[in-house]
């Protein structure tokens, strides 16, 4: 069975019929084709389906696309415009080599964008609090807990590298 | 400017931080369809009958297939090496006869859209005949046991014994012995993203393409031609940015073919991404193996003699190459050591549980383990230091290449100087004290040492999947641009940079100007792909070869430009400069272009116009050491011997068993590193496996053959918060066979932490004046808990 479903994603408005079974990050990914949301477990836990929902992170694997009529949601691809022009959360991902392959950093991305948002200068602990809903196996983190302290700095330096850099 | 040796961040980091990489599920083609996978519920069922209809009554359903039309339309699918003497088995997409372990390929549906074919795969009655499963390594060796390949007659898929010297004799004359158990569990890679592939057919032009989420294109389109019976220019195999692949992504899964002949078979694109819990079940598991050891030692601290007894439970037989790992294992035994007598035995056994397939570390983490628990043994028996004991029984510097007593030709090292840097970063001889005011706040903490050797660029003769050696092709264009193309490829690690550091300081340009192209059949070299840490030290050293034919070529015309000799001039900048005269120089884009545009000029015409060179590199230590086995049978099967000190401090809460890491230190021995960056991320990566499957990742079945732990809820893995930050420091001894004096780096750091972790538990034990030696991955705080139970009831003169 299809339902309609109008969501506004990354500041555009779609309007799409999903079948009722559809889960957000499939919608996302099939229906609007924006395939940087991945899924990795489909049961909540590598958190490679984080997506902003009205705000606020959630596992976008964990809910049913219908149920997102209405909100507003951000995904990995609202963050940048171009390859060039990423957002200084991403560039301090990238100088820092934040991924190897690529696959969780959508999520972990949005991830330390919400938790900067909630504690700008977060020390070492809460940031690896902050990003132990996703799961990484190829880094062993590292590269990513020195991404988000550069992208701390970066953010409170209006987007630059930060003086210590 | 020189790039090898520059931490330059991965090539690839923009485009996947902005999430707009293309994984094989981000790929949809016009008029796909969607694959689901009946798959066992029994471990060990005869397939009575398959009964497709329902299936096929529901709307959207294209079509159904079972075992019975794989048979009379696929060949069997052929294992990777006929040379490693293993009990034969034809393998095909689907179960024939017999299913084998809970999760194996039995039927499969087609249907326009995922939901459908979810519902139409519900909808496929299989009629099974339940059998007794074989769940347990030492009872499949049992008279009397059930048989997962009745045709065998037994339950080993093969077993070796191999004996150098007198290792009984040495051992009743020795000083004293020491015994032990070493048991790893099973467990996996687990990607974050799962398997998945699309394949495509098109009739007029009989070409298959095949996008998939592997790690050897070449290898894979090799094993589906003979599969499917199509030539290998029929298919071209693809692959796009992979999500981790840590070995799990060799072929050959039954999946692969499945997909393929059902493309074909439609010809419409099919689509199939593998679902976590399929992931689980059935994408390849590993590790399981128990050690027996007997060591004899002298008072000096050095073994002389080792028995072992390691027993492989490899799952089901399947054509994928993770059974080798037990090979590797036995071959590892005594990796750094110089025991002159020794036996082990190897028994690599089948049961009704996930084949396995590689993963990281390939063996050698269990060898390793046991290895350095046997050490930290011996140095307790005889007072002496954990760090001297290893000291002395070390190969010496000056003896390189070392030929080991299992036929292993070791490059080069310098162990003594990696130990003795890692004994001074981790202030070994300052720790004491540290453990002392940490008993003083009740606190138990512990130090643990553990020396790993990690070889890499395996090499199996008559493998269509391992071999050291691989391709590269380097052009440069009319203005100046670099490609290079190249047989090995990268799920995520990073050797596409390391090869553009390679290729721009060959050529004298930015390695931003350098693309490279991998992971596709019909653009790149044949090459072996991506496993074994092989990439930079194959695909690299041909890489420096390509360019350097090409640097030789421009440079000659270049000379004629600047009316110099060739030897005058050198490559940097993106300029051809004279030595010693800056000012005299011509661009290598001008250069490049009288080459392609003027090349009937006095500068060029001497020249076989063009730029574009395609070299293979062969590893050199195996023209002398692996041409044929030696007298004793015995085979090299690696190309360089990567090692490394890895130093981990825990704390143990002797009321719960919980061990938390406090500090992980390695120094790392990988020859001349060309990214250290990327060297270290790799590391990292490894260290936090490690870590993994030390104290949490565990693959439980129970006694039916039912995996008990088929999701993350139950599968646990090192978050964020369960990793302390990582020390690493490197010590660089070149291997001498290879142009870069490259190592590699892709599989160290999983061998070393757990042995360490395993090390300084039982030294934090000592403090509460608990004598345990840990023995059994993974390292839980319900095992630990128990050891220390164990210990504390020894201690009352309780052996319960």
């Amino acid at each position: 069975m299809k339902t309609p479903v109008e969501v506004t994603v990354n500041k555009k408005k779609y309007k799409v019929e999903v079948d009722t079974r559809m889960i957000l990050a499939d919608m996302l990914r099939e229906e609007l084709r924006l395939t940087g949301t991945h899924i990795g477990c489909g049961t909540g836990n590598c958190g490679a389906c984080t997506v902003v929902l009205n705000g606020e992170t959630v596992k976008s694997c964990c809910i049913i696309a219908a149920d997102a009529n209405g909100q507003e949601i951000t995904t990995i691809e609202g963050l940048s415009s171009s390859a060039t022009e990423l957002h200084p959360i991403q560039q301090a991902f990238v100088e820092n080599q934040g991924l190897q392959c690529g696959y969780c950093t959508p999520g972990m991305v949005l991830s330390t964008l919400q938790l900067l948002k909630d504690n700008p200068n977060p020390t070492e602990d809460e940031i690896r609090h902050g990003i132990s809903g996703n799961l990484c196996r190829c880094t062993g983190y590292q590269f990513i807990v020195q991404s988000i302290q550069d992208a701390a700095k970066r953010l409170s330096n209006g987007g630059q590298p930060g003086a210590s850099q | 400017m020189k790039y090898i040796g520059k931490g330059i961040p991965g090539k690839n980091n923009q485009i996947l931080t902005a999430g707009k990489g293309t994984f094989v599920g981000d790929i949809t083609l016009p008029g796909m369809c969607h694959l689901a996978v009946v798959r066992s519920p029994y471990a060990h069922a005869r397939i009575k009958s398959i009964d497709t209809s329902a299936a096929e009554q529901v709307p959207g359903v294209i079509t159904t297939i079972t075992g019975e039309e794989i048979v009379r339309n696929t060949k069997p699918i052929p294992t990777h090496s006929s040379a490693l003497g293993e009990k034969k088995f034809q393998f095909y997409a689907l179960a024939i006869g017999k299913a084998r372990y809970v999760g194996e390929p039995v039927a499969a549906v087609v249907a326009e859209d995922r939901f459908t074919a979810k519902r139409g795969a519900e909808l496929i009655n299989v009629i099974y005949e339940d059998l007794p499963p074989v769940v347990d390594a030492e009872k499949a060796l049992e008279a009397g046991s059930a048989l997962v390949v009745d045709e065998w007659g037994d339950n080993i898929l093969s077993s070796r014994i191999e004996v150098h010297g007198d290792p009984d004799a040495r051992i009743k004359a020795a000083a004293g012995t020491v015994r032990g158990d070493v048991r790893t569990q099973r467990y996996t890679g687990c990607s974050i993203e799962p398997r998945g592939y699309i394949a495509s057919y098109d009739r007029y032009r009989a070409k298959l393409t095949l996008w998939a989420s592997t790690q050897s294109p070449h290898s894979l389109r090799l094993f589906l031609s003979e599969t499917l019976g199509l030539r290998e220019s029929q298919i071209q195999v693809i692959e796009p940015h992979v999500g981790g692949a840590f070995g799990l992504k060799l072929p050959t899964f039954p999946e692969e073919p499945l997909i393929c002949y059902l493309a074909i078979k439609l010809e419409r694109p099919v689509r199939w991404i593998e679902e976590r819990t399929e992931n689980l079940l059935a994408g390849g598991h590993a590790r399981e193996m128990r050690l027996a050891f007997e060591a004899g030692y002298e008072k000096d601290g050095r073994v002389t003699a080792l028995k072992v007894r390691l027993l492989a439970d490899v799952g089901a037989p399947s054509a994928l190459c993770g059974w080798g790992m037990a090979n590797v294992a036995a071959f590892l035994i005594p990796a750094v050591y110089k025991i002159p007598d020794v036996k082990v035995e190897r028994i690599t056994v089948v049961t009704n549980k996930c084949p396995w397939n590689a993963y990281r570390a390939y063996g050698k983490e269990a060898s390793m383990l046991m290895l350095e628990r046997m050490m930290d043994m011996v140095a307790e028996r005889t007072g002496l230091d954990r760090a001297e004991v290893r000291l002395r029984n070390f190969i010496q510097p000056n003896e390189f290449p070392y030929k080991q007593v299992s036929g292993a030709s070791l490059d080069s090292g310098n162990y003594q100087r990696v130990l003795a840097s890692a004994l001074e970063a981790a202030d070994w001889s300052g720790f004491p004290a540290l453990q002392a005011s940490a008993k003083k706040r009740g606190e138990l903490i512990g130090i643990g040492l553990a020396y790993e050797l990690t070889p890499e660029g395996g090499c199996i003769p008559k493998s269509s999947l391992l071999s050291a050696y691989d391709g590269t092709r380097v052009q440069v264009s009319p203005k100046g641009e670099v490609t290079i193309m190249t047989g090995v490829t990268s799920p995520g690690c990073g050797n596409e940079t390391g090869i553009a550091q390679i290729v721009a300081d060959e050529l004298g340009v930015s390695p931003d100007i350098i693309t490279v192209v991998q992971g596709d059949t019909d653009t790149c070299p044949f090459g072996l792909g991506n496993s074994s840490s092989r990439s930079v030290i194959f695909g690299g050293s041909a890489a420096k070869l390509a360019a350097g034919e090409l640097r030789d070529k421009m440079s000659r015309v270049a000379a004629r430009m600047l009316e110099v000799s060739p030897e005058d001039l050198e490559l940097d900048g993106g300029k051809i400069v004279v030595k010693g005269a800056p000012s005299r120089s011509v661009s290598f884009a001008d250069v490049a272009s009288t080459i392609y545009r003027d090349a009937f000029t006095l500068a060029a015409c001497d020249e076989e116009p063009g730029l574009d060179t395609t070299r293979y590199f062969r590893h050199g230590n195996f023209d002398a050491m692996n041409k044929q086995p030696d007298p004793e049978g015995r085979l090299n099967f690696y190309s360089t011997w990567p090692n490394g000190a890895t130093i981990a401090v825990v704390r143990v809460d002797i009321e719960t068993g919980m061990v938390t890491v406090l500090r992980l230190l390695s120094v790392h021995d990988a020859g001349v590193l060309i990214n250290p960056m990327l060297v270290n991320a790799n590391l990292h990566g490894a260290f936090a496996q490690s870590l993994g499957g030390a104290l949490f990742e565990n693959l439980v079945y129970d006694e039916a053959g039912q995996l008990q732990t088929a999701s993350f809820m139950d599968y646990t893995m090192p978050t964020a918060v369960d990793l302390p930050n990582f020390e690493t420091k490197h010590e660089e001894t070149p291997s001498p066979f290879n142009p870069l004096g490259a190592k590699g780096a892709g599989e160290s750091g999983i061998s070393g932490p757990m042995a360490a972790v395993a090390g300084a538990i039982d030294d934090a034990l000592r403090q509460a004046g608990l004598s345990v030696h840990v023995m059994e991955m993974p390292l839980t705080p319900n095992r630990v808990w128990k050891y220390i139970v164990a210990a504390k009831n020894a201690q009352r003169g309780n052996p319960q």
